[in-house]
Parts: C-alpha cells; structure tokens; sequence
C-alpha cells in the first residue's frame, strides 16, 4: 500500500513540474516578465560556449563549476529546456532521498509521507527547479552523503562530498559534525553501523554539556578522538576530490575558473540589497578599505553561531545541518531567495521528531518568517521600482526579517527531540557503554 | 513496550542482513557517474571547430543582426565606437570629441559626396526618460530629413542612422538585454561599450556607451522632401551611486551624437562612407535637462546602521547559543510527561 502511495506522489510531482515548465516555455515567449530565471539563462550561454570548445567563463556573471555547463550540454543540442528538466528530476530524487532517510531511521508511514509532502509540494521548491536554478542538484547530492554516511559507506560519502563542496562551497561547514559523527564507536571496519530508530517519545539522552566541554577543552583527548580511522579517511578522500576537480579545472580553465568559481564567493561583498543585515553597512561603507577588527568583527556571530550549533547538536546530523544552514543563512553578508533551498531540503528530515504542533506554533513561525520576506520585499520594491530613498527602511526590514529566524531557529532548536542518527556498537566487556 | 522494542531489533536484524536496494542503486549511480565524468573531460579538452555565433564578452559585446543588407566595411570596425576603444581606454568627453574630429575616417568615398551638412538635416521629435525606479528607458525620437535642394547623380546606395549615446556614470544598460532586443528585430545592429558589470556601485565603473544603428533606407541621400523618423527605445539601470546628504543622486543625460553610413550596393569593393551629423543643441528644444535621481545612501546613516547591525547580529546569536546549550543537554525524563 504505501509504496504504491508514494509513487502516486512522484508522479503526481513529476506533472506538476513538467506542467510548470511548459508554462515557463509560454510565459517568456509571450509575457514582458519571464517565468525563467536569468540565472538560468547565464547557464546555457555559458553551456554553448562549452560546446564550441571555449571556456564557459567568458560568459560574464557564470560563477559556478565547470561541471553545471556541462550538465547543460544538451542545451543546446536538443532543446534550451534540457537544464530545467534536469533540476527538477533532482528536485523529485530530493524527495525519493528524503523516504529512503527517513525509513532507515524507522520513521512510520503517515509521518514520512507528511515529510515528502512538505519538500515536493512546497511552492518555493517546485518554481527553483522548474525555473531553471540549479539548487536541488546540490541538496539531492547532501541527502546522498546522508544516505551513504547511513549505510556506513564512509569513501563513497567522501566523494561526493568533495564533489559537493566543489559545486557549491556552503556544504563546508557540514564538515565539523560529519567528522563528529565518524565516532569509532559507531563505525566499524568490516561492520554496518547500527541506526537508531524514530521514537514517538522521548529524547535520547547525551552526555551533559559540562561533560563534552571538558573533553573538548583536554588536547590529549581532542588530538586521540580526531585522528581515528574513518575520521581520516573521509578527510582525506573529500579533500582529494575537492583537489582533484578545482586542479583539473584550473588546467583547463585557469585563473578565471579559480576566481569566478572559488575565489568571487569567499570575498564576495555585495552593496546592493539583499535580506542580508549587513548590506546597507557594506554600501555605507564601500568606499573606504574595512580593518582587519572590523572584519573579524561581523564575521564572530557566524563562527560563534556555528561552534555552537555543532558542539550541542551533531550526533543528530541531519537537525544539525539544519539549524546550521538556517543560521549560516541568516547571519552571511550577503542573502537572497535562492539560498531558502538549502535548509528546505532538510527541513523533512527533522519534523517527525519535532514537538511543535501546526497550530499555533507551526504556523505562528511561518507567518512570522514569510510575513518578515514580505514586509522586506514590499520596502524592497519601494526603492527598485518607485525611486524612493527607503534605505533605511529597508534595513530595519532586514533586522525584523533577521529576528523572525532567530525566532524559528530557536523554537525549532526548544520543540526538537534530540535523537542521534545512530547507536554506539556493542563493545568488547572492557569498554563497556551500552547505550539503553 | 519491551515487545515492541525487541520487535524493532528483530527487524532491524533483518534489514541489515539483505542487500539493500540503495546500496545496489549507489554502486550504479556511481558507475554511471564515473563514465559521464570521463566523458566530460574528453569533452572538455578536445575542442571542436563548431563556432556558435553568440559572442559574449564582458566590456565589448555585441551582436550582428541577420539578414542585414549593408556589406562589410573593410577599413574600419564595423562599430566606431569599437575603434574608439581601440584607441582610449575609457569614455571621457573630451577625448570622444577628440576621436570624432580627429580619428574618424570622413567623406573617405570616391562616389558618394564627401559633405552632406548641408543635405541631410537631423532634428530630435522627443526625448524623454520613462519609467521611475531603477530600471527606465530612454526614449527618443529623431526625424532627417534631406532638404529640397538638387543633388548629382547617385548609384544604388543603402544608408543606415548610427546613434551613440554616451550614457552618464552611474547608468548602464545590459548588453543581453539588448540583445533580446535586437532578436525582436528593432533594429540592424546594437552595441554596448565600457564597463557592463552590474554589480559594482557606480564610483569603481567606468561610463558606457550604447552604439545603436538604425536602417534609414534605400537610396535615402535621393529622396528629396522625405523625411524618416527613428524611434529608440533604450532599457537603462541605475547603478549604485555614491553617497549624498539628500539621499538621491542626479545624472544629466546629455544628447547623442548621429553619423549616417552610407554604402554602394553591388560594388566588388566594399566601400563606405561615414558622415557626422551637425550637433543638436539640447538647450533649445529643452531637452539638456533630461535628468534621473537615483536613491542614493546617506553619509549621515554610517554610524548608527553600523552599530545596530552588530548588536542585532550579537543579540541573536546570543539567543541562539543559549538556546542550543540549553537544550541539548535535557535530560530523557522531561519529555517522558508528554506520553
């Protein structure tokens, strides 16, 4: 019964999509506004100059991997849609990943359907991929390290996971509780780690927080638990695989690969408005060089955000990667529309262990955070399209916008039931830590 | 509650012990990557002899229109503007005036007459900028019209209106936009010129220039008491521009300069002929004045935006670290209640 109902989604969701991209076909050929996004169009540009042997970066604001034009080869060959096709076949393996996670943790039937429900019929979702943003390739290429990290394939995670990073660089910060999570207690040579399984009830407990800081703090200890087997390996085969793909395409492509690509992202700066807090700062700012102090000095929420998060959360990967990606979000300098995908996908994977009702809670924190874009975009469109100066209006909508994350953030961290992603092996009588 | 416990284990036994289907799945998912990733780079480095016609460039872009009747012009670029740059490295009036006077090859024809200031008469109908955010267009409306007075014999010749408009700093206009444009078949070729990148504010761009050429018509140096009127319609976007204590910035956009290229028809040689219009004095008509006030930052802001964004950002994630160490240390028994 329930494979056949989730089929009958899938399928449902490939229509849909397939649907929307014909209307895209017909809403740019015949309306003023397109439906396709410019991003999109930059990458089939950029796709044919692939295919007529040059490099894809001369086409100016193509800042992504080599990789992406070659995606879209076909582009130009069979058809201009080929790209969106393919982003929503992510789109919808996305969806199949989310089923396949959530039933090898042991999630029940109706709460597993509920999770897919809210990544393939989420509307912010199924316009990215259907207008032609390449997003759902990288959160499909996240859920398979999960599934791979699951399955205890720790090379094959490693992999991708290079590859990931080389597509798009914000999966670097999941690096810290991936490492974290490689425990030797849990992976073991020639052994399938042990998952644990969704429970209706109650937390798992972990060892107090006074217990893990004083653990963290002893070096001995820090430098014995980091350099264990697997820990090296994934280190070592992802960084090789990031290396492998960025030197190949420095060959081929040279500097303007590195610098597009690469370098543009970790030193972007962007003046022009965004959801970010700290455009109206870099705009006002702009014209003179920032000290050293005052760099470290807006990059310190972030960092501090981050540590945090990973040192209470990351044996439960996934609500880790979460509530890191919504915070990475929240607080970078620069933030648009686009960047939502990335914490959409992973959404799915923690509601079955939420307390947070729909009512009033759930839906209080989707009001507050879609009211928040809305308020913003309504300042947004004042100084775009009228001409007026409401700067400052605008910024203070950023704050706002910036206060209703926190305020998901932190209801999503209170009502969450803490459950690792998996259980610590049965050990020899030496070392006994059954874990109940 | 224990059999349901011992039940999960025995299942769990189970799946463990069977192949699982994602493990089947993961070992040809990567094996199809593997070949499409070898491919790729075959790809990559073998280049092919196939030449799309798109070219697409940072600061010089520009794009040909099919089915263009005017021929080649040998001597010079097709676009002056192109030989402009060829010359200087940004768009500075005094230098544009400069290249005009000095650099452009005039009345370099054997047949077709060498002066036409006395012929051909350009006047400006309109010219008005529509719109009222950061994204207007610039309209204008040009008629020439050649005066009545008797003029020798003319072989077959084509001409084309070519119109520069030297846009302000702090307003460009995107070449793919243009482009789509020009697809749409509004005119025979257009092209921009000077710094295109969108993103940087308006004191680290340099100015750009928009070359558009119009086709005015067969045999038009011959047509006595006609006139033909051109209508241009540019998209434009502001960039950001530089502080200012009032909170907009004010760009002046000052009129474009016309040439008129003629060329001969089935001539073996190409041959062309460029011509500089007189200059329309944009005061008369009241036109100097065409003026954009784009929002600009207050200097005055710095300070106080600068210190609320770092306490919000603090505050937050203050909150947000308080609320992770304090709760993922709970202990099981707190939500053993909500069974």
């Amino acid at each position: 019964m329930a494979p056949i109902q989730f089929r009958a989604l899938l399928i449902v969701s490939a229509v849909l999509r397939v649907v929307l991209i014909l209307y895209g076909e017909w809403q740019d050929a015949h309306m003023e506004v397109r439906y396709t996004d410019i991003d999109y169009i930059v990458f089939s540009d950029a796709a044919s100059l692939m295919a007529s042997g040059k490099s894809p970066f001369q086409r100016s604001t193509y800042r992504y991997s080599p990789l992406l034009a070659f995606l879209l080869l076909p582009n130009s060959i069979l058809h201009r849609s080929w790209g969106k096709f393919i982003f929503s076949a992510a789109d919808l393996l996305v969806g199949l990943f989310i089923r396949i996670i959530l039933k090898l943790r042991g999630v029940p039937e109706k709460l597993s359907m509920i999770s897919v429900i809210v990544w393939l019929f989420n509307p912010f979702t199924f316009t990215i991929g259907t207008r032609g943003n390449c997003e759902p390739i990288v959160c499909a290429l996240v859920l398979w390290v999960f599934i791979c990290l699951m399955n205890g394939r720790v090379l094959q995670a490693a992999f991708w996971y290079g590859l990931v990073v080389h597509f798009r660089i914000y999966p670097i910060i999941y690096a810290l509780p991936i490492l974290v999570i490689l425990d030797p207690h849990v992976f073991r040579p020639g052994q399938k780690p042990r998952l644990q399984y969704w429970n209706r009830w109650q937390d798992s407990p972990q060892s107090s927080s006074v217990t893990r800081l004083t653990q963290l703090l002893c070096p001995w200890f820090l430098l014995k638990s980091a350099l264990t087997r697997e820990r090296i390996l994934f280190s070592f085969i992802s960084a090789a695989v990031f290396f492998l793909f960025t030197g190949l395409f420095y060959h081929l492509y040279g500097w303007d690969f590195l610098y597009e690509a690469l370098l543009y992202h970790l030193t972007r700066t962007d003046p022009r408005h965004n959801f970010s807090i700290y455009f109206y700062h870099i705009y006002l700012q702009y014209h003179r060089k920032l000290s050293i102090l005052e760099k470290l000095v807006s990059f310190l929420p972030q960092l501090v955000v981050q540590v945090v998060l990973v040192f209470s959360f990351a044996k439960d990967l996934p609500f880790c990667c979460l509530v890191q990606t919504v915070a990475f979000v929240a607080f970078n300098k620069v933030m648009t529309a686009q960047y939502f995908v990335w914490f959409f996908c992973l959404l799915p994977l923690v509601l079955a262990w939420s307390n947070m009702k729909l009512k009033w809670k759930g839906l209080s924190c989707i009001a507050l955070w879609v009211g928040g874009q809305l308020h913003w975009l309504f300042w947004g469109y004042m100084l775009e399209f009228k001409g007026q100066n409401v700067f400052l209006q605008l910024w203070m909508a950023s704050i706002i916008f910036l206060a209703a994350n926190t305020y998901v953030l932190v209801s999503l961290i209170r009502d969450h039931r803490f459950s690792p992603v998996f259980a610590q092996l049965e050990t020899t009588s030496k070392d006994s830590k059954k874990l109940k | 509650m224990r059999s349901e416990s011992s039940m999960k284990v025995e299942t769990m036994k189970a799946r463990t012990s069977q192949p699982s289907a994602t493990v089947a799945f993961s070992n040809s998912f990567l094996l199809g990557f593997v070949l499409v990733f070898s491919s790729a780079i075959g790809f990559c480095t073998l280049s092919s002899a196939h030449y799309s016609t798109l070219q697409a460039g940072t600061s010089d872009s520009n794009y040909d229109g099919g089915g263009s009747n005017i021929s080649a012009f040998s001597r010079f670029n097709r676009y002056i503007m192109q030989s402009y740059y060829e010359k200087y490295e940004n768009l500075f009036d005094s230098d544009f005036q400069d290249f005009v006077a000095q650099e452009l090859p005039f009345g370099l024809c054997e047949v077709l007459p060498h002066d036409l200031s006395f012929v051909v008469r350009p006047s400006i109908l309109h010219r008005n900028l529509i719109g009222r955010g950061s994204h207007r267009h610039l309209t204008s409306s040009i008629r020439v019209n050649i005066k009545p007075e008797p003029i020798y014999e003319l072989p077959t010749h084509h001409c084309e209106l070519i119109i520069i408009e030297r846009l302000p700093s702090g307003v460009f206009a995107d070449p793919f936009e243009l482009q789509h444009l020009l697809q749409r078949g509004a005119y025979n070729a257009i092209a921009v010129f000077g710094d295109a990148n969108l993103e940087l504010p308006s004191f680290l761009s340099n100015r750009t220039a928009v070359e558009v050429h119009m086709d005015i018509g067969h045999n038009f140096l011959l047509r006595h008491d006609k006139e033909s009127n051109i209508n241009i319609e540019l998209p434009l976007h502001a960039r950001y521009p530089p502080l200012d204590e009032s909170g907009y910035w004010e760009v002046k956009f000052g009129m474009p300069d016309l040439f008129m290229r003629c060329s001969m028809e089935g001539t073996s040689q190409n041959q062309s002929c460029l011509y500089k219009m007189p200059e329309i004095n944009g005061s008369e008509l009241g036109y100097a004045n065409l003026v954009w006030k784009i929002p600009s930052g207050m200097k005055a802001h710095a300070g106080i935006v600068s210190t609320l964004t770092f306490v919000a950002a603090l505050i937050s994630a203050i909150a947000i670290a308080a609320t992770s160490i304090f709760h993922s240390g709970v202990a099981s028994g707190k939500h053993l209640k909500e069974s």
